[in-house]
């Protein structure tokens, strides 16, 4: 039987199209654009045109996008260096952030309010998936804030109302980033038609190529950069740039941006065949956030009374590949801090991620189903005999 | 398969391939190395972990790592600090064959479907239809069946040890032949969960500068006599020298530890020799011994074993050797073997040894 991988949110392949788009900067074309001859001058060509591509795409002026060396960079990039900045003319500052955040907003958050002295405000989620707004409103009244929230969480597929909030944020005259790694490509992400400061994406999400990804700054936003060096990505981020990774970054976003909506048709009715089945078939099952406003690739199911690394290692014997919470280093799970913010301590609940893609077909998702369910009723059986 | 990331374990997950089982490799991950400064041992962390992916992907097998840090936490390392907080000197490697890693590998074994469980041990199981039988390993200089007494006696028949029967330099040999990423990996010696190497940071860390443990103390003989002082008696093992200071006429050693005073009793290697132990905790492989009956037994990893009368006393077990024997440590296994020093047998906790002149 065919191998089904259903961890698109954890990463996904390089398309074609970015490939071929790729490959001239990777052989022929391999100038620096910072050199002033030929090769240079294409090279650079190539990497402007790329940041108008990607500029158009999100709503943005190209001076607005700079290139990173990937989500978590640019996470890291926003966080640190807005604070960092900000922390340099205020005397007191606030940083707020979800409790459900991606470590790559969560250890830069925690890093840079005990070396600065900047306050932490973490926001709680409701099982519903609701942020309490208010909290965010308490914060801004209170003095200078900057707030990084999510706009779509990566192990449930939750999306915040980013707009609305970013407008609140305006109005009381905070600054507001929001990592955007899984909503580019699964929901309209525009910066024109929202009020956001900062925003986040990556490109191997969206059939892109890894260790691609870029943070929008908008014009009048000040950050301290975290890598120094030549001056390059207006003195913002340093190195060389990597000019295939950004033609290809530009060439996936691009496509994502175009065929989000089909996608999105196609991926939700293929998920709630998927939700609907299991929750018909296996007793003690639940979807996370079900009711909540959730993007359309993404099926975070809780399952009572079986382990999750049984689960997730049992699956993968039978060619399908999911995730559980996120994970770490050694790739041994962890509980989820986003879970256990949702629902609290569960010990004896296994949660296992799927992710659609572009690929994925009605067939996987039959597949899926039939395995899941035997292998739930054979490891309860276990669990019961033990 | 169990596989820690070593030149042991990856071989006999190749063995088992070559042999042609359906192979799944695991690593337990048992410690947390991310949390410490130091990521370079060998075994057990993160370098380990991704060894035993590379090997295994190499191999073709799937790898799974399972986080067993909590009950590891809580089964070895506690009991580690608290024994040598009770001025034993623990043998963690026993309880985590033991508690840990076989009982979670069975069970993690039964839920992926798979129908035995291995390890890169160096020991040689026998499986009839009546029963099953752990050997001492073949290479006499690697053999851990030492370390293999606590195991459960029902997990045995569903053990298999494919380096058994080899010696270090054939598995090694074995490594390179297959280009094994981790050929030429140096043997892991520290006790895992001890980063540093030095084991009393570790007791600092959990039981606080001020434990008793870690406090000064007198260096004292057998008869009272105040001989030196020491800066905490969780840093002496029983027949240590080093440590002890000079100035005595006769080299000396730690004859025993008294936790309640904080003493630390010392003496000449005369004094050392004991040839009655009593042994707790005492777990069955084989056939219990009768009272009466004499067998072998093995009082330190890597010593020779030795004659004993086995009797068993009030809810102990009493074993009297044949010869007096240096240095028996309280917290070590005494691990029994049968007449040809072959077969495990069983084994239990050393609770205390004294001479019987």
């Amino acid at each position: 039987m065919k191998a089904v991988y259903l961890d698109h949110a954890a990463t996904t392949p390089i398309r074609n199209e970015v490939r071929e788009a790729m490959e001239p900067y990777l052989s022929e074309s391999f100038g620096n654009p910072s050199s002033l001859h030929r090769w240079g001058r294409e090279a650079s060509a190539a990497l402007e045109d790329a940041r108008a591509t990607v500029a158009e795409a999100l709503g943005a002026h190209s001076r607005e996008i700079y290139f990173t060396r990937g989500g978590t960079e640019s996470d890291n990039l926003a966080v640190l260096g807005c604070c960092e900045f900000m922390k340099t003319h205020e005397k007191r500052l606030t940083l707020v952030v979800s409790a459900i955040e991606h470590s790559a907003v969560l250890d830069p958050a925690k890093l840079v309010t005990e070396r600065q002295g900047i306050d932490l405000v973490t926001l709680p989620v409701s099982q519903d998936g609701v942020l309490d707004q208010e909290l965010i409103r308490l914060a801004l009244e209170s003095g200078p804030t900057v707030v990084s929230l999510m706009w779509v969480n990566n192990e449930t597929g939750l999306v915040f109302p980013v707009p609305e909030i970013s407008s609140l944020v305006n109005e009381l005259g905070g600054t507001i980033h929001t990592d955007a790694v899984q909503a580019v490509g699964k929901i309209p992400v525009n910066v024109r038609e929202s009020s956001i400061h900062l925003l986040t994406a990556s490109g191997h999400k969206i059939y892109g190529p890894k260790s691609t990804g870029i943070l929008f700054v908008r014009s009048g936003v000040n950050l301290v950069p975290l890598v120094h060096g030549g001056g390059q990505e207006q003195a913002l981020r340093a190195g060389t740039e990597d000019v295939a990774g950004a033609v290809g970054f530009a060439c996936s976003l691009q496509l994502a941006v175009e065929e989000q909506q089909q996608l999105c048709k196609r991926l939700t009715a293929l998920r709630s065949v998927l939700e609907r089945r299991l929750l018909e078939t296996i007793p003690g099952l639940r979807i996370n956030v079900q009711n909540a406003n959730r993007v359309s690739h993404i099926s975070s199911i809780a399952i009572d009374d079986i382990d999750g690394e049984d689960l997730l290692a049992a699956l993968d014997l039978e060619g399908i590949a999911a995730s559980g919470g996120s994970a770490c280093e050694s790739g041994s799970t962890q509980t989820s801090h986003v879970i256990t913010a949702l629902y609290g301590e569960e010990t004896s609940t296994a949660t296992v991620r799927f992710s659609l893609g572009c690929e994925t077909t009605e067939q996987e998702i039959e597949q899926t189903i039939i395995k899941l369910t035997s292998i739930v009723t054979r490891l309860r059986k276990l669990g019961a005999a033990s | 398969m169990a596989m820690s990331g070593g030149v042991d374990s990856s071989v006999a997950a190749a063995l088992l391939v070559e042999q042609g089982h359906e192979v799944v490799g695991v690593t337990m991950k048992t410690f947390c190395y991310s949390e410490t400064p130091d990521h370079s041992k060998t075994c057990c962390g993160l370098d380990g972990i991704s060894d035993a992916k590379r090997v295994a992907t190499a191999l073709g097998i799937p790898h799974y790592v399972f986080d067993v840090e909590d009950a590891f936490d809580r089964d070895v390392i506690d009991d580690f600090v608290t024994q040598y907080a009770q001025g034993k000197t623990p043998n963690p490697c026993v309880r985590c064959n033991g508690y840990i890693k076989f009982r979670d590998l069975l069970s993690r074994g039964r839920s992926l479907g798979c129908d035995l469980i291995a390890s890169g041990h160096y020991v040689q199981i026998e499986h009839t239809h009546s029963q099953s039988k752990i050997l001492r390993g073949h290479d006499a200089q690697k053999d851990q069946s030492y370390f293999l007494w606590a195991l459960p006696h029902a997990m045995l028949k569903s053990l298999l040890f494919p380096v058994g029967n080899l010696t270090k330099e054939q598995v090694r040999e074995h490594a390179q032949a297959q280009g094994l990423v981790n050929a030429n990996k140096p043997e892991s010696q520290e006790i895992c969960f001890v980063p540093t190497g030095d084991y009393r940071d570790l007791l600092r860390e959990r039981l606080g500068e001020l434990h008793p443990a870690l406090q000064a103390g007198y260096l004292v003989r057998r008869s009272g006599e105040i001989v030196g002082e020491h800066n905490g008696y969780a840093g002496f093992t029983i027949g240590q020298r080093k440590g002890l200071g000079g100035g005595s006429p006769e080299p000396m050693f730690v004859l025993s530890i008294i936790p309640d005073t904080k003493e630390v009793v010392v003496g000449t290697r005369t004094e050392l020799f004991d040839d009655i132990v009593i042994i707790s905790g005492l777990n069955w492989l084989g056939e219990p011994i009768e009272d009466g009956t004499e067998t072998l037994v093995q009082l330190r990893y890597r010593a020779p074993s030795v004659l004993a009368l086995v009797s068993h006393e009030k809810n102990q077990i009493v074993l009297r050797l044949k010869e007096a024997q240096a240095a028996v440590t309280p917290g070590q296994s005494a691990v029994l073997f049968d007449q040809e020093n072959r077969c495990l047998i069983g084994g239990g906790t050393i609770v205390s040894a004294h001479s019987s002149d």
